[in-house]
């Protein structure tokens, strides 16, 4: 995934995924973890080469969640949700965003390696 | 002005308001249009309705709300009475045209209408730092709410009080249009009033100035604006357009102006969001002034009914061009979206029956009539589409050439939809129905940023005493090896009931008394001695001794700055066998927390290790029964279940079960607060939350 440069518009190859949350009881899950923000520790996230790269990835999915369902997949990189960016808040604001009480669908939009890696290929055979 | 004045003007404006209605109720009955009568006359009795309840109710809230459905009424009657005048004006227009011409058959096609949805409304602020830094503490707050118009249609969405706490103003409402054509405009308005505390000091001037403003001279003058505004309906400042038609009576109380304003149509229509700019109105001197950023961020979408109802149906026979000239199959065909679907029978329809065979009908195809076919009179209709290179046709044919002139028509009609809609023909857009809410809860009053930084103690002290020792412990630990335990956790380790087991595998291995001292200094940095610590939940014995089998296998603990529980040292200090039990102690709450934040951690473990599988096994917390029943345990134990899947533990299995009924628990909000709070304070996590 591209690094990151402050300042500089950042450009991603990324895939729109529509979670219809799952009603609980009381809650709405997604059925997913995320983990980072610009509050925690960029070293400790398993799933990006780049190590200061502070944005929300999916750590987990739950088996046959709306999540699942729908093709959000551990690893995955999330850029927006709903129309707010996700690549420069706080673990909490990111858990806030998507975890919000009146809004039974999000719209996530999500980067992974294999995204890149699948343009990167076709551009080239094009060459 | 001496009062007499303002009442005779008053007088004269209801005089007015008077013959206005009376005039509308002519044109109405001329074009014998009831209708949209009727839906005047509910208008004005709303609008009278809002204007008692602003005269008599006294909370602050209620007048905003009421002013609101005020100034929505208004809107509304005058976008009614607008298009009165324009069928009335298209009405005498026809009557002069029809003379003039004859009836040629200049039926221009119609596209179809379609469902209009925005949602997610979203305005960004930009809040200078003088707001917050050098303001008194008094926050300006206002009262916002959007207008959205499409044709005749004008929906308000719920009123948010911003003040300088807010970095956005978001309007979670779905409006959706029912009947929108493709060259729809719809109309964004942002209106916002200010809402001080004290209406009487600072509203005086703004009552005198809203009379001064429906007297006769300033409509006048008011009748100008509207003429040169872009908008439809403009309703400035008193909810007055133009002269002729109504104005409003002034009513003492809130007013709302209109803050910023934008029209989208069809090109802004995606099924994702997008960032539209606004125009603003007003300047930093209003009252109602908000820093807006000058963008609004939405979802638009559009589902035009070519493609989500039947446009076309009835029987037709089917033959691929290049086959057997023999095999016409006989079909029940619909024409819906972007496809015709060709079922056995009409009955599969409504049975929601897989159709027979689909024929693609979209921008790529062509359809044209083909020559007679010499053993009928009857036309053919062939179809021709692009499959991954080849071409491909099939020809239709039905019983009569009127079918047949139907059917060519309906096609034509539907190609010309889609070249109307565009975009949003290209997928079905999906529109979420606003389902019916109950009314939002009251939200309390916001603090400021920072108040988010206040330990939010829940009802108990020992919530923010727990969590004050957490983080004392935690220093303690990275400081030192430590040998005794300080003394006052002793206190708390005599005081805890038990009610609740837990497990001490490594300590119970080691007997002894004080079997947590030695495990100590291999563990700074945190050693995989740390892992009995994690099964902090589970309860049983015998998840205790795999769980120490293994312990010593895992290999990445060491990355977490996560504080030892102090639940060595009482056990050190006591009896270190005895399974301690768990309540809402603040020495549980303390373990709770610490273990949730392991979990947290722990499964961090699983993606990190090059085979998961292998090494997930021994992780702990996997086969931490659920049997304490709180929720926020739950949530270690799904958390990790993917890895107790995965391993295949067999002791982890007991626990899956009961894990797997409540897959998807979320911890309480109470506990989330402690969490995030902690998790916050120690710069080394790499927080994991489920949502």
């Amino acid at each position: 995934m591209s690094k990151y440069i402050p300042g500089q518009p950042l450009t991603a190859v990324v895939e729109r995924i529509e979670i219809q949350k799952l009603r609980q009881g009381d809650n709405l899950i997604l059925g997913f973890s995320i983990g980072g923000g610009i509050d925690q520790d960029p070293g400790q996230n398993p799933f990006t080469n780049d190590k200061t790269d502070k944005g929300i990835y999916v750590t987990r999915i739950s088996e046959n969640g709306p999540a699942d369902v729908a093709g959000l997949r551990e690893g995955d990189k999330i850029m927006q949700v709903n129309g707010w960016d996700m690549t420069m808040v706080t673990h909490d604001k990111a858990r806030k965003t998507l975890t919000k009480k009146n809004q039974d669908v999000v719209r996530l939009l999500v980067t992974r390696r294999s995204l890149e890696e699948a343009v990167k290929q076709s551009m080239g055979k094009k060459q | 002005m001496p009062v007499d004045t303002f009442a005779n003007m008053e007088e004269k404006l209801w005089i007015l308001e008077d013959l206005n209605m009376m005039y509308i109720r002519q044109i109405a009955l001329s074009l014998q249009d009831s209708d949209i009568q009727k839906k005047i006359d509910h208008e004005i009795r709303m609008r009278d309705g809002a204007c008692k309840l602003l005269a008599a109710c006294s909370q602050k809230d209620q007048t905003l709300e009421a002013a609101k459905s005020l100034q929505t009424c208004s809107t509304r009657i005058m976008a009614y009475m607008s298009e009165l005048q324009r069928m009335k004006e298209a009405q005498v227009m026809q009557k002069v045209t029809r003379r003039s011409s004859d009836a040629g058959p200049m039926e221009d096609r119609l596209p179809c209408k379609g469902k209009v949805a925005i949602s997610d409304l979203r305005i960004p602020l930009m809040w200078k730092d003088t707001e917050y830094f050098k303001n008194k503490g008094e926050l300006h707050r206002c009262a916002v709410f959007c207008l959205l118009q499409l044709g005749g249609e004008i929906f308000d969405t719920d009123m948010v009080i911003v003040d300088r706490t807010l970095t956005d103003i978001c309007f979670d409402n779905t409006i959706v249009f029912n009947e929108a054509s493709p060259g729809f405009e719809l109309r964004v308005e942002l209106y916002s009033c200010c809402s001080e505390d004290d209406y009487s000091a600072g509203s005086t001037p703004r009552k005198l100035a809203s009379k001064l403003s429906s007297s006769l001279g300033r409509s006048a003058g008011k009748k100008l604006r509207a003429a040169m505004e872009p908008g439809p309906c403009s309703p400035v400042s008193n909810g007055g357009a133009g002269p002729l038609l109504l104005p409003v009576p002034s009513v003492p109380g809130p007013k709302y102006h209109l803050l910023a304003h934008t029209s989208l149509s069809l090109l802004h229509v995606q099924d994702s969001f997008r960032t539209h700019d606004l125009t603003i109105s007003g300047n930093e001197e209003c009252s109602y002034w908000l820093p807006l950023y000058g963008s609004m961020c939405c979802r638009l979408a559009a589902q035009p009914h070519c493609m989500t109802q039947q446009m076309m149906n009835g029987c037709l026979k089917v033959k691929q061009l290049g086959g057997d000239p023999q095999s016409w199959k006989k079909v029940y065909a619909v024409v819906k979206g972007t496809s015709l679907f060709c079922y056995h029978q009409q009955e599969d329809v409504e049975a929601n029956v897989e159709p027979a065979f689909t024929i693609a009908v979209n921008k790529e195809t062509r359809i044209r009539a083909s020559e007679k076919d010499p053993h009928s009179k009857v036309q053919n209709i062939c179809i021709s589409n692009q499959y991954g290179g080849e071409e491909v046709t099939h020809s239709l044919t039905t019983d009569s050439r009127e079918d047949t002139h139907r059917w060519m028509e309906a096609f034509w009609q539907h190609f010309y939809d889609m070249s109307q809609w565009k975009q949003c023909c290209d997928d079905v857009m999906k529109i979420e129905m606003p389902s019916p809410r109950k009314p939002a809860p009251v939200t309390p009053k916001q603090g400021s940023l920072y108040h988010e930084m206040v330990i939010e103690s829940s009802n108990d002290l020992s919530t923010t005493v727990s969590d004050i020792l957490a983080r004392r412990m935690q220093e303690l630990e990275l400081r030192s090896h430590l040998g005794t335990s300080p003394t006052w956790m002793s206190v708390f380790e005599e005081n805890s009931p038990k009610s609740t087991v837990r497990p001490r595998p490594c300590t119970s291995r080691l007997s002894g008394h004080s079997p947590c001292i030695p495990h100590r200094p291999p563990r700074s940095p945190l050693s995989p001695h740390r892992c009995p610590q994690l099964s902090l939940l589970s309860s049983d014995a015998s998840l205790t001794s795999d769980s120490d089998s293994h312990c010593s296998t895992s290999p990445c603990f060491h990355r977490h700055g996560w504080p030892e529980p102090s639940s060595n040292f009482p056990l050190g200090s006591s009896s270190p066998c005895r399974l301690r039990p768990r309540t809402l102690s603040l020495d549980a709450k303390l373990s709770t927390l610490r273990g949730r934040v392991y979990g947290g951690g722990g499964t961090l473990q699983c993606p990190c290790q090059p085979p998961p599988s292998s090494l997930l096994t021994p992780f702990p917390i996997s086969s931490c029964s659920p049997r304490s029943q709180r929720s926020t345990q739950t949530t270690l134990s799904c958390s990790s279940s993917t890895s107790s899947n995965s391993s295949s533990n067999s002791e982890g299995s007991h626990s899956l079960e009961s894990s797997e009924g409540a897959p998807f628990s979320r911890p309480s909000p109470a506990r989330r607060s402690l969490r995030n709070l902690k998790a916050r304070l120690d710069p080394r996590n790499w927080l994991q939350s489920q949502v």
